[in-house]
């Protein structure tokens, strides 16, 4: 399968779920029609950039404009790096998860012991 | 052991905005429930309404506790829960405040959660979806479907209103999601935690005001969005 091919494939859901989100957004009255444009403009031109990066990367190649090593050492450096950013992402948002369910909870205990005190 | 009508039962109506069907909801509860067990209690939980719904409800004999911030549906229902758990109650009923469920189906559902000892029980408006709006229909059978492929829970109805909790329920059973989201977890939680789920047929009261309140068909996609989140997210740790 060529290369191209998978990278619209692996990429197509992502953009459709951001026409989506759009859609959804402007329906459920959380964006007006003007700012619905926009994000749904942003990701069809994305869209149309996955489809056609074969010609893009033809055109740049053809023209000297993209000549990388197959693995440098600044690759591995960026590919650990991006992995570590993703650790830590996911450590923080289970330590936000908890601080919210802590908040949650507060408020829960608050919500019912101010209502029944001012009932006394 | 307390039987049936010896138990001490809880039906908490989680409400934002509803000074329009509040009374009526807790009047009718009233009209029902009234004789039926020992001892009752209604549980009004306003989600930081802007309106007199909170005012409105304190005239009543319903308990009413008013959330300080809007925190939505799931957080109002686990509020509710709370309490109830607090007070000792054995069984506990939600309704929604827009006047959609018939209380006896409510009745209906307790006395089935009694006698066949279930932990949590649906109450499900596809397996009878006579005068159901079609759009609801799919909405509905729509996110079921989601919430089987998700969670691998297979119930009809998994964003119905109408649900009974037993005592156990009441103890063990937490959620994270405060939206609307919260009824498929809710499930997908209850899984985890091999409780007793079943489901029973209900009634659903269409009426022009109630059309206008709760989840719409569009809402289902960022209901969908939350639970793949959820579910993805956890699969890195909860």
């Amino acid at each position: 399968m060529s290369r191209y091919l998978i990278l619209i494939i692996l990429n197509a859901p992502l953009v459709i779920a951001g026409m989506l989100n759009a859609l959804v957004s402007y329906k459920t009255g959380k964006i007006n029609c003007k700012r619905a444009t926009v994000q749904f403009i942003i990701w069809v031109i994305i869209l149309a950039g996955i489809v056609s990066v074969k010609f893009i990367y033809e055109y740049l190649f053809s023209n000297h404009l993209t000549q990388t090593e197959p693995l440098s050492l600044f690759d591995v450096i960026e590919i650990t790096g991006i992995i570590l950013i993703l650790f830590i992402a996911n450590r923080t948002r289970i330590k936000l998860e908890n601080l919210e369910r802590t908040v949650y909870d507060i408020h829960q205990e608050l919500s019912i012991r101010t209502s029944l005190e001012k009932k006394k | 052991m307390k039987n049936g009508s010896q138990k001490k039962i809880g039906i908490v109506i989680p409400a934002y905005n509803e000074e329009k069907e509040i009374l009526n909801v807790i009047d009718n509860v009233n009209k029902k429930f009234k004789g039926k067990f020992s001892s009752y209690n209604i549980i009004v939980v306003d989600d930081g309404s802007d309106d007199e719904t909170a005012k409105l409800a304190s005239k009543t004999n319903a308990v009413v506790i008013r959330h300080i911030l809007n925190m939505g549906s799931g957080r109002a229902t686990a509020t509710g829960l709370s309490y109830a758990y607090q007070n000792n109650f054995d069984v506990v009923a939600t309704l929604d405040a827009d006047g959609q469920h018939d209380p006896v189906d409510a009745l209906t559902g307790i006395n089935i959660l009694i006698d066949k000892n279930y932990d949590l029980l649906i109450g499900s408006r596809l397996l009878d979806n006579t005068g159901m709006p079609t759009a609801k229909i799919i909405g509905n059978k729509g996110l079921s479907f989601i919430t089987y492929l998700l969670f691998g829970i297979n119930l009809t109805d998994s964003q119905s209103g109408l649900r009974i909790f037993s005592k156990r329920s009441l103890s063990e059973l937490k959620w994270k999601t405060s939206g609307y989201e919260f009824c498929s977890e809710m499930l997908w939680r209850a899984n985890q935690l091999n409780l007793k789920i079943n489901e029973f047929p209900i009634k659903a009261i269409y009426t022009e005001y109630s059309m206008t309140k709760g989840q719409n068909n569009w809402n289902a996609f960022n209901i969908i969005r939350a639970l793949i989140t959820r579910r993805i997210v956890e699969l890195f740790g909860e």
